[in-house]
């Protein structure tokens, strides 16, 4: 089952990348099929832990690097496929019937979709109907690549403790804070493509959401939020001049991590009077 | 950090990003003020008259600029001798003395870990055992303006 985790994990970030390259009404269906391929990765990953089975969330490199849509969604469908294999020597056969049937319908709907010629690793740095500046454009390109990293990586942290908690006061909190960073992911990814710039997040180390000390974890993290949102100030404030658009989006970014440092100081009171145990 | 399509290659596109299963050491460079870490993996290949680094990887906690430093000074120490890596290491430590220290942090971090990664290969020929090393860097990656404002904050 490790393995079928992995190639889930896999062809999950292949289907969003797939939905950030496009340019039509293909995008939002390759949104929901990565949502959907997510709670797959969720739903394994509970069967691997009921199971008392070892997983990580290591994976092998995800080539994305395609001239057009097709065939981005050929090398999916192998994959889809392959799951499909994978699946029939599963033991909790409702699970792998529920799954295959989702792979199934995903495999029809992407064999009949437009093709269409794909601009998101051009390098050429541009947001479309905006004018920045070079400082400007170094300043949002290092923030994406920072930032789409980061918010993969709570995901799939947040997505760890709650994996590994049946707390519901917690579990509440670490699915919201799923929630928001899938968000802002999309967000970054969406830019980043628009600017040619389109990458996979790097792969995360172990030690980061097999979190040993969560009350650390969570006070690490509201720093971290608080350095975001300087990050957020600075950056708005660097394309101020060229865009009140993209401004006005970074502000609105900044402001949702006052959200986020909320949630996690509720989880850190919820640990420090002992509500967890 | 200067963006030509080269620097955007390795931000896209990282080198030896990952783990190395076969590794036969293995380093850490690391900065205790921010607990930004780079773990480098070696595999060197003993069976010629001069040992030398045929498969590298890193992983690392941290900055896009420590991905892009990863990725390039790995590039460059695949296939040197361990003579070699060494030099690229103080190579790179000399360059970086030229940069301001929070330009430096990130570079010196995986510079480190390389050299860290070569001394724990030479220590485990004398003891197989020998625990992997790790160095810590020198260089603070907060600008001086914003250290400045938090000494001053308290």
């Amino acid at each position: 089952m490790k393995t079928l985790l992995i190639k889930t994990h896999e062809v999950w970030l292949e289907m969003l990348m797939a939905g950030f390259m496009s340019h039509t009404q293909n995008r939002q269906t390759l949104y929901d099929f990565s949502d959907i391929l997510f709670r797959h990765f969720t739903w394994i990953e509970h069967e691997m832990i009921e199971r008392k089975e070892a997983y990580d969330y290591d994976r092998d490199i995800i080539p994305i690097k395609v001239d057009r849509l097709s065939d981005m969604l050929k090398a999916i469908t192998t994959h889809l496929l392959d799951l499909k294999l994978q699946l029939l020597g599963m033991e909790n056969k409702a699970l792998a019937s529920r799954i295959t049937s989702d792979l199934t319908y995903m495999v029809s709907v992407l064999g009949r979709m437009n093709d269409e010629v794909i601009t998101a690793f051009s390098m050429e740095r541009q947001m479309p109907n905006m004018q920045l500046s070079e400082e400007a454009r170094d300043a949002l390109t290092l923030f994406l690549f920072d930032e789409s990293y980061k918010e993969y990586e709570l995901i799939m942290v947040y997505n760890y403790l709650k994996a590994h908690s049946d707390d519901a006061y917690l579990n509440r909190i670490f699915q919201i804070l799923i929630d928001e960073s899938f968000f802002h992911l999309k967000c970054f990814g969406d830019m980043m493509a628009k600017m040619g710039i389109l990458a996979v997040p790097r792969i995360i180390m172990k030690e980061l959401y097999q979190v040993e000390d969560v009350v650390k974890f969570l006070k690490d993290g509201i720093e971290e939020e608080l350095a975001a949102k300087e990050e957020c100030k600075k950056l708005s404030d660097a394309v101020g001049n060229d865009s009140k658009e993209l401004s006005d989006f970074f502000d609105f970014i900044n402001a949702q991590e006052n959200y986020h440092i909320d949630l996690m100081k509720d989880a850190l009171a919820y640990y420090a009077r002992g509500a967890h145990e | 950090m200067s963006m030509d399509a080269m620097v955007l290659d390795h931000m896209m596109n990282p080198k030896n990003y990952g783990t190395l299963p076969l590794a036969n050491a293995e380093g850490m460079g690391k900065n205790p003020q921010n607990g930004e870490k780079v773990v480098i993996y070696i595999h060197v290949k003993e069976d010629e008259i001069k040992p030398y680094i045929d498969q590298i990887a890193f992983q690392a906690i941290g900055c896009t600029t420590t991905i892009v430093a990863g990725s390039m000074l790995t590039e460059e120490a695949k296939g040197l001798t361990l003579d070699g890596a060494k030099n690229l290491v103080e190579a790179t430590m000399q360059l970086l003395e030229k940069l301001p220290p929070e330009d430096a942090a990130c570079s010196e971090m995986v510079a480190l870990a390389i050299k860290a990664a070569v001394d724990t290969y030479e220590a485990r020929k004398e003891d197989p055992d020998y625990p992997s090393i790790t160095y810590q860097v020198t260089n603070d990656c907060t600008p001086k303006e914003e250290a400045n404002n938090e000494n001053t904050a308290y």
